[in-house]
């Protein structure tokens, strides 16, 4: 617990944003892992292993134990990324330039670490969506069935994180340079 | 769904999104296409939502660096300790 649990607690916020429940993960893993002890081969190592506990959990909670409610419409106002447009739909302020070589960035520790940051800052619903879609690879199908919306408000939801994160990361990016 | 021909930046970026989670359909590719080949902002805008989907991928595989590290509160902590040893 003291070796891996600001550890594995972190791992988890930054996919679900969600403190409680990020907290109750811990527990469940943990909890799991003592249960599981002898099957635990030493194969990989302990950290390893007690993060693929835990991956599973989180992918298990979005699925069964946190199903959202239904989708209301006021929600969907507050997703349209509406205010990057003006009347006509063009950029108000377009998306700036990043880097010279926009490739380098994947090597810069720097970079990924905004990446980071603002993932764990993202409103959860759009987290949620993220998180399942970029890192676990879920289709839009099962991601629209975890979150109890229809499919065209799935693809928004993911559009509204995507928009997201890509202000984040150029706020924080272009500050730091 | 948007169904015109010509495509304002503000549904190129929704389609662009989209693009990446389902395959859309011909005439709507070649529309993004179109505006694509004419508007510098939404391919930098297209070009930097892939980096962000391979910096995100190549995080995953990577551990959680140490400066991110938010501590578990000492007294959920001690919670989960007590529940684990009964």
């Amino acid at each position: 617990m003291d070796k891996y649990g600001d550890y594995l607690y972190s791992y988890a916020l930054y996919r679900i944003s969600d403190l409680s429940l990020a907290q109750e993960l811990v527990q469940d893993t943990l909890t799991a892992a003592i249960e599981a002890k002898k099957n635990f081969k030493g194969k990989s190592s302990e950290k390893t292993w007690l993060t693929g506990i835990l991956k599973y959990k989180i992918i298990d909670s979005i699925r069964k134990k946190y199903r959202e409610p239904v989708f209301d419409s006021n929600f969907f106002e507050s997703t349209t990324t509406a205010d990057n447009f003006d009347k006509n739909g063009k950029w108000k302020t377009g998306p700036a330039k990043w880097a010279s070589n926009p490739e380098h960035l994947l090597e810069q520790k720097s970079f990924l670490n905004i990446v980071k940051q603002c993932l764990k800052d993202l409103p959860k619903r759009p987290a949620r969506a993220l998180a399942l879609r970029e890192m676990e690879g879920e289709s839009t199908r099962i991601i629209c069935d975890i979150l109890n919306v229809t499919r065209e408000n799935c693809w928004v939801i993911l559009h509204r994180a995507r928009s997201l994160m890509r202000k984040c990361i150029e706020a924080r990016w272009l500050e730091e340079k | 769904m948007i169904n015109h021909w010509i495509f304002r930046c503000r549904d190129v970026s929704y389609l662009i999104s989209r693009s990446m989670d389902q395959k859309l359909p011909l005439r709507t590719r070649m529309g993004i296409k179109f505006h694509l080949m004419m508007c510098d902002l939404c391919l930098r805008y297209k070009k930097q939502l892939e980096l962000i989907h391979n910096a995100i991928t190549k995080i995953e595989d990577n551990e959680v660096s140490e400066d991110l590290i938010t501590p578990l509160p000492d007294e959920i902590k001690k919670e989960i300790q007590d529940k684990l040893e009964k």
